[in-house]
């Protein structure tokens, strides 16, 4: 046991050190929402965004065809209501050019059934289920005049670690500016193929949760 | 960088004083290897404790008044005797029995339906259940913060000075861990301290015959999800494990639970429809409703004759484990609460 803390005590200062800045990836609104609480027009529709947060996960570098870095930190949960969390330095192990990323939208299978977890992993996020094990990938609430539910209310929380209705997507992205990557969710994008008419409200890992997990995977774009 | 080293000292020291009093859990070897992995929360004296406090600590619920052994009370084996269905804040009444809490370290899935995959989460379910604690795990952070004791409980158990919702749920996991009932007087037949009455034998022959299948030794459950022939009661409509899964073949399961203390249990099912063991005998040799999901091994019907079922109860009763019960160890941990009532 000594001899770790032996270990710990000459490694700590370098792990630290390793943490230098390579750059940032960004996360940002394709409309022209200045803050969550503004409306913005959809297609026939218009909303008012009261919570937007999601987990990304096992960030990846790729120059062409393979996958030259991959990002330390491991999960991330990125929160509309909080610019810090909007903007993730890129901390990676080298130095190496890359052309393109690739990220998991949401949390794996096996991180799902491991028990709990501390920092953004945390169950007091808000990002896990209560009545039932597992991650919420994505959330998506607010208010538009056309949803018929109680205050107008929408709420999308869309999650599930086992098949059929896995909903962890894969994203890909090609990159021109590999030291400031903007990413962009296209909400009118994702609400395109939503009814809030009908389709308010989805709290489980079920077929409409897939459906919402694969157009939300279309909705994500980088900035040249 | 000078700072940098300089934290990495601190944390060093931190470190040092960090408890490393490791608790193992004991067992006795005819048991099975645990299905809880150990590696990634190993159990410790001063996290078991802290455990203990939260389980005990009404805090934990919205207005103070519920705690996790207002429905899992140590003397009744961690169940809750005289209520069918579970009670929570505001004297709500929640639709299902509370089921009891022990040998949690050889289980992988929890509730009666298997909603919760693994015990360091179960925690979260309760808290969070609108009739029954109706609090957030957020919320149960910052109010732990605000009290006296617990951010030094949670500095020495963790070695660190802060309050998380994984430390909360991981100390509860730990205490809960330790719940292990193997002391019964079958557990002393079986370690060969005692002899079983001829009645009892009678009755553990009838047993193994009838009942081991799914109620199997030594832990009087495998742990599965079955439909055990109930009629459903139409009042709570409830589907057990379908309605999580939504699979028409997971309609009307319910896990099966240990036959262990179950005169401290009672009243038994799900939905705590019956009071007494004599009518959950007579619910298996005839009350069984059939269905396309009805467990296999009650297709044929259970032939118990009255002295039968007499016998089998003489041997269930020797699964009763006072010494569990009423174990110190888990019971209100009463230097830790005093402290805390100015809250």
């Amino acid at each position: 046991m000594k001899q770790t803390y032996l270990l710990l005590i000459f490694l700590f200062p370098y792990f630290l050190a390793a943490q230098d800045n390579q750059g940032f990836m960004q996360f940002k609104l394709a409309s022209n929402l200045v803050d969550k609480a503004d409306w913005i027009a959809t297609v026939g529709d218009s909303i008012q965004i009261e919570t937007l947060k999601f987990y990304i996960s096992n960030v990846q570098f790729f120059q062409n065809d393979s996958c030259v870095d991959t990002l330390d930190k491991q999960y991330i949960l990125v929160d509309f209501e909080s610019l810090a969390t909007q903007k993730i330095a890129l901390t990676r192990k080298n130095n190496k050019a890359f052309n393109r990323i690739k990220f998991n939208l949401g949390i794996d299978s096996l991180t799902n059934v491991s028990g709990a977890f501390g920092g953004d992993l945390d169950p007091t996020t808000g990002m896990y289920w209560t009545w039932q094990s597992g991650y919420i990938n994505f959330k998506l609430e607010g208010y538009s005049p056309s949803c018929p539910a109680r205050h107008h209310f929408f709420q999308f929380h869309i999650g599930g670690y086992q098949y059929p209705y896995y909903s962890l997507q894969t994203i890909e992205l090609e990159v021109s500016n590999p030291n400031d990557i903007i990413i962009e969710l296209e909400l009118e994008k994702l609400l395109e193929g939503i009814n809030l008419g009908t389709d308010y409200e989805i709290m489980s890992p079920n077929q409409s949760a897939m459906d919402f997990a694969k157009q939300l995977k279309t909705a994500f774009r980088t900035i040249p | 960088m000078k700072f940098k080293i300089i934290i990495a000292t601190l944390s060093f020291f931190w470190m040092a004083f960090y408890s490393l009093e490791f608790y193992a859990l004991e067992y006795p070897d005819y048991f099975p290897e645990p299905a809880y992995d150990f590696n990634k929360n190993p159990l410790n004296k001063d996290k078991i404790e802290l455990g203990r406090a939260l389980f005990y600590d009404p805090i934990l619920s919205k207005d103070g008044m519920i705690s996790c052994a207002s429905c899992h009370s140590p003397y009744n084996a961690f169940a809750h005797t005289d209520h069918d269905l579970s009670h929570g804040i505001d004297d709500q009444i929640g639709t299902r029995n509370a089921p009891a809490l022990f040998n949690l370290a050889w289980q992988s899935s929890f509730m009666w339906d298997g909603a919760i995959n693994h015990l360091d989460i179960q925690a979260l379910a309760p808290i969070s259940h609108p009739k029954e604690m109706n609090e957030s795990l957020a919320n149960v952070v910052a109010k732990l913060q605000k009290t006296e004791h617990y951010p030094s409980l949670f500095a020495k158990a963790f070695g660190e000075p802060k309050i998380t919702g994984e430390y909360i749920l991981k100390a509860l996991s730990q205490f809960q861990l330790t719940l292990v009932s193997a002391d019964a007087k079958y557990d002393q037949m079986k370690r060969g301290e005692l002899e079983f009455s001829e009645q009892e034998q009678k009755g553990y022959a009838l047993f193994l015959e009838n009942c081991n299948s799914c109620h199997s030794e030594p832990l009087f459950s495998n742990y599965s999800f079955a439909n055990n022939g109930l009629p459903i009661d139409t009042t709570l409509n409830d589907f057990g494990k379908g309605e999580i899964s939504g699979k028409e073949t997971d309609k009307m399961l319910f896990k099966v639970p240990s036959l262990r203390n179950l005169s401290y249990t009672f009243p038994y099912m799900h939905d705590g429809r019956f009071k007494k063991l004599s009518q959950v005998l007579n619910h298996y040799t005839s009350g069984i409703v059939q269905s396309p999901n009805l467990a296999k091994e009650l297709a044929a019907p259970m032939n118990l004759s009255s002295n039968d079922k007499v016998d089998l109860i003489a041997f269930l009763l020797t699964l009763n484990d006072r010494n569990f019960v009423f174990d110190p160890r888990h019971q209100f941990p009463k230097e830790l609460l005093i402290t805390n009532k100015q809250n």
